[in-house]
């Protein structure tokens, strides 16, 4: 016991002597707004990325001979926010991270690691006047960009067309509009497909999974007029938000249209579901195996596809401010996210450059690649994450509700969103 | 027993440093590296517990105010926390037991002069060494709805299926867990009964004890402080599982029923950014770690 | 030199302890045959994992049924490993786990053994107090420490993308200096008293006497050791922003993560770089599994 004491003692000492010899300075921001010279970055890891971070970082590199940029992909996956929030701790994050999570920038700017990019003259009307009026959600509470609205993924529904014909279901314009002609396809498709599942969502506990089911159809009825959460109130309590747990999830799981066992891989591309919600990067992976074809997300009335909005699934460039040379990196950030280069982005990856108009811009590309046209036309009506304090918080508060309501079916999702509504409020609220 | 003195000393120095003064030289590369490597860690955990306190950039002017034992007592409140630590329970007592008993038979089994010997401990071995993502895959696919265990139980299957059933889905996880760990605990008793002598074994023949008997009479009690060592390896490793309802549960799903405190500490200290909450479910969960320890020693060790 | 007095101390103490030993307890009847049938069937239950993650390796296109159990000759290929390979590098990350682990092994053999044999057979003024440390370390969750970690070995030390950093947290194993000390306490003490009365000094008395004698619980500790840098995902991850100091275990872990439409069966890829990496481990268990068993005869063999 008293050896116990002497050990915590020595501890706390040292702890004393480590604190005091720890203080290092912030950079001058100011200063660093200027300052120009070699930097990093860090995109992201997947193979079509990082040929377009290569190519973005070789084609600047070769006309900044002073200012070179060093490209490595995000030590990465599912803890790509653990590694830049422990690096940002460390003070070792690159300048540039182009694999921001929007749901993370308000952690990240809590521990003072990102970078106001208003900071730079002209910095909000480059991003307003390139990415439009969605540039506004991505705002932080205190009316400055910690982040650069980049490109977007926004979710709709895949199906398999061998399946549904299978089903002796139309595989051009399934009925998949309204929750009622989606829960009948998907009866249909679960007796007569041969698939396991209609629909595969994770239905796991991690806090990201409900962009992945909830969001999207939750963003479809409210019209896209708001977020989960809107000026400290929450919003998924509305009888919209309340409806599409009740009317949709709920029966898909309780049904067995939906699988309550997480699948181990992609449940889609192995043939084991006959739809699945994901955005236009999937185009490359399913491509060639597959026959798929693109739905909107279902409303309960079953609104025209031209008005469905949905969840962005977004991915934004943050600014770290470990970076000392933020002149070279405001000027880099600027350049990849040019006309020019968000082509390259549209070409290399198929993901959607956050960009009013993309079909007008890029023509050339749609008329090469037409299944990409849908996405690029959904791009336009999408909303993101809210982002306001303890977002994570917020979404796993969210998750532990919906996933014992919905998925479980272990209380009312009427009660459980409620009750989760109140917690959240109070969670959002604080500083 | 009879100790003898290894030179004469003076009982000052006797008192001074204790009996043999050449341990403190053994120790200290070891001390020091305690101290260079953890101390800093474990004392900013400490003071994390007592603090609103998350992690800031160097240089960053933020606020983190002391709220004494603020985070104790709403970590002590939450009733997730106490389904983790409830979950720890449950979990220890499925694992520890299992662990002993059929380490130590095994190991008994293995030490015997049987055919095939090297084979047998090799495959005892191999969960232990496996990946855990590889492991993890196995499961899924055995417990899985139309798994293979399923199949072989036919209409006795469970109904919602094992790892989405809040009853099976931590029992699944404490299986698992001492199923992957148990090729290491026979491998430490098999080393320990390497030192148990022989000439016990013969006494306990002479005495006309059966196979049974001699190994309670003579094998458990032999190996009493490795006993001392898998209880408490396991209790740790018990206290501490994280990556099986991380991987095979989806974060310790169904909605909660398998999760653990370090999967909490994960959430909340590394995902939600609350450092200080997570430090406070450290701190409460090493103390409770630490007592039962002590009182596992105490009693398995005492003469 | 009190040495050559020790070793023949040492060999004096064999033979009391293993006067004509019998190979290890012959077995007669019916008790061999059921020990055997069930070692077998236990041995069929441990070693499916790793013949499901080798079948898995070699598939095509990924089995998730129970017949995917069995190899189908139409659905076999090598395919999987070039892809992996292609993907991460595996030479260069097998070099990069085996400087990490053997950095951790030669560290933990050489400092834990001194700090074990102390703990468990010198008395010396705070022997409690790092026995204590060290079970605290034991007991603490690592999750608790990592990002202070991070911060002081990248902050204060400036180790990052270094392999003293990337070893430091793990330089010595506390559960191997645990097994040490609960070892080193099995030996006889009167082997250890006469050896000092003839002179012989500690550090002798560790390499000559304990050492030997505890030659299994070593090995034990060694795989112990062994296995956590070896598995080890997240610190190595954390540290290492360069992906060519990466070791196999933290670039599968990155590969897992994104191998979406990088490979044609991402499952088969992901289970032959778990191949890769739980191959190296086994074969090092059989290596040593060798010398297990010579120092079974070993002490078994008078002088």
């Amino acid at each position: 016991m008293k050896a116990r004491l002497r050990l915590v003692a020595l501890g706390t000492a040292l702890l004393a002597l480590a604190a005091a010899c720890g203080g290092d300075e912030a950079v001058d921001t100011e200063e660093a707004a200027q300052a120009t010279g070699p930097i990093d970055i860090w995109y992201s890891d997947n193979p079509e990325e990082i040929t377009w971070g290569k190519q973005a970082v070789e084609a600047w590199n070769a006309d900044h001979p002073d200012e070179e940029v060093t490209g490595e992909k995000i030590p990465a996956g599912e803890t790509s926010e653990e590694v830049i929030g422990a690096a940002i701790a460390a003070g070792n994050t690159p300048c540039l991270v182009f694999n921001t999570a929007p749901a993370a920038v308000p952690q990240f700017e809590k521990q003072g690691g990102l970078v106001a990019l208003d900071d730079f003259p002209g910095a909000a009307e480059y991003i307003e006047g390139r990415s439009g009026d969605v540039a506004e959600q991505y705002k932080s509470p205190d009316g400055n960009y910690y982040q650069m609205p980049w490109k977007a993924n926004p979710v709709m529904i895949f199906y398999n067309k061998k399946v549904f014909e299978k089903a002796g279901l139309d595989s051009e314009n399934p009925p998949l509009a309204t929750y009622d002609e989606f829960l009948q396809t998907a009866q249909t498709v679960i007796d007569k497909g041969g698939v396991e599942a209609a629909i595969w969502p994770a239905p796991s506990s991690e806090f990201f999974q409900s962009w992945f089911d909830y969001y999207p159809l939750f963003i479809a009825a409210t019209d896209g007029q708001t977020a989960l959460v809107e000026d400290g109130q929450a919003q998924f309590t509305s009888a919209e938000g309340i409806a599409v747990a009740e009317d949709f999830w709920a029966p898909m799981y309780e049904q067995g249209l939906a699988k309550r066992e997480t699948y181990n891989g992609d449940a889609f591309a192995d043939e084991k579901s006959a739809m699945a919600i994901v955005g236009p990067w999937a185009i490359a992976v399913y491509g060639e195996a597959i026959e798929w074809g693109v739905a909107p997300v279902p409303t309960a009335d079953g609104i025209s596809p031209e008005q469905t909005y949905t969840f962005s699934d977004e991915k934004s460039i943050g600014m770290y401010s470990a970076c000392e040379n933020r002149g070279t990196a405001w000027g880099f950030l600027k350049f990849a996210t040019s006309k020019a280069n968000d082509g390259k982005l549209l070409e290399l990856t198929g993901q959607m450059p956050l960009r009013p108009d993309l079909t007008s811009t890029y023509a050339d590309y749609f008329k090469k690649n037409p299944e990409y046209e849908v996405f690029a036309d959904q791009a336009e009506r999408t909303v993101e994450v809210p982002v306001v304090p303890n977002s994570i918080e917020m979404w796993q508060e969210f998750r532990d509700a919906y996933s014992s309501s919905v998925i479980f079916g272990k209380e009312s999702p009427d009660e459980a969103l409620t009750t989760a509504g109140k917690t959240i409020e109070s969670l959002i609220s604080e500083e | 027993m009879a100790k003898a003195a290894t030179a004469p000393t003076t009982s000052r120095r006797i008192k001074l440093l204790g009996k043999h003064p050449i341990g403190i030289p053994f120790v200290a590369p070891y001390v020091a590296f305690l101290i260079v490597v953890f101390a800093y860690p474990l004392g900013l955990a400490l003071y994390m517990s007592f603090h609103d306190y998350f992690f800031a950039a160097p240089g960053a002017i933020v606020e983190r105010p002391f709220i004494g034992v603020d985070n104790y007592t709403q970590v002590l409140g939450d009733p997730v926390f106490r389904t983790a630590l409830f979950n720890v329970v449950k979990f220890v007592i499925i694992n520890v037991p299992l662990t002993v008993a059929l380490a130590l038979v095994l190991a008994t089994a293995l030490n015997r002069a049987i055919p095939f010997r090297t084979f047998f401990r090799a495959s005892y071995y191999v969960p232990y060494v496996t990946a855990s993502v590889a492991v993890v895959g196995i499961w899924l696919w055995l417990f899985a709805g139309d798994g293979l265990v399923n199949t072989i139980l036919g209409p006795l299957a469970p109904d919602p299926p094992w790892l989405v059933n809040e009853a099976w889905a931590l029992p699944i996880i404490a299986l698992l867990v001492t199923w992957k760990q148990l090729g290491f605990y026979v491998l430490l008793y098999l080393a320990a009964l390497q030192n148990v002598p022989n000439e016990l074994y013969e006494a306990a023949k002479v005495d006309g004890a059966g196979a049974v008997r001699s190994f309670f009479a003579v094998t458990v009690p032999g190996v009493r402080s490795a006993t001392t060592l898998v209880v408490i390896l396991a209790t740790i490793v018990g206290a501490n599982f994280f990556t099986e309802p991380y991987l095979l549960t989806g974060g310790g799903g169904p909605n909660n029923a398998s999760i653990s405190p370090v999967l909490m500490m994960y959430r909340e200290g590394i995902e939600q950014g609350n450092a200080g909450y997570a430090a406070a479910i450290g701190v409460i969960l090493a103390i409770g770690v630490m007592t039962i320890s002590l009182l596992n020693r105490y009693v398995l060790e005492r003469d | 030199m009190s040495a050559s007095v020790a070793a023949e101390d040492r060999s004096a103490a064999e033979d009391r302890r293993a006067e004509d030993r019998p190979p290890p307890r012959a077995q007669t009847g019916w008790g061999r045959y059921a020990a055997l049938a069930g070692l077998t069937a236990g041995a069929v239950l441990f070693l499916f994992p790793f013949y499901y993650m080798i079948i898995g390796a070699l598939q095509k296109s990924p089995n998730t049924d129970i017949s995917g159990a069995f190899p189908q000759p139409g659905n076999l290929t090598f395919d999987n490993f070039v892809d992996i390979n292609r993907a991460i590098n595996l030479a260069g990350t097998l070099l990069s786990s085996v400087i990490f682990t053997g950095g951790v092994i030669l560290a933990t053999l050489v400092l834990g053994l001194l700090a074990g044999y102390a703990l468990a057979q010198l008395e010396f003024r705070g022997k409690q107090l790092v026995f204590n440390a060290m079970l605290l370390l034991l007991i603490i969750p690592f999750m608790l420490l990592m990002i202070p970690l991070y911060v002081m070995i990248v902050r204060s030390y400036g180790l990052e993308d270094n392999y003293l950093g990337m070893i430091l947290p793990f330089a010595v194993n506390p559960t191997a200096v645990f097994i040490f000390r609960q070892f080193f306490m099995q030996v006889p003490q009167d082997l250890f008293d006469s050896a000092r009365i003839d002179g012989a000094s500690e550090l002798q008395i560790l390499t000559k006497i304990a050492v030997p004698l505890a030659k299994p619980a070593i090995l034990t500790a060694m795989i112990v050791t062994f296995i956590g840098p070896w598995n080890e995902f997240l610190w190595p991850f954390l540290i290492t922003k360069q992906a060519d100091m990466q070791p196999l275990a933290v670039a599968l872990g990155s590969f897992i993560s994104n191998v979406a439409g990088s490979v044609a069966n991402p499952f088969g890829a992901i289970l032959a770089g778990a191949t890769v990496l739980a191959v190296p481990a086994v074969l090092a268990f059989l290596a040593l599994q060798r010398h297990f068993v010579q120092s079974n005869l070993g002490s078994g063999v008078k002088g």
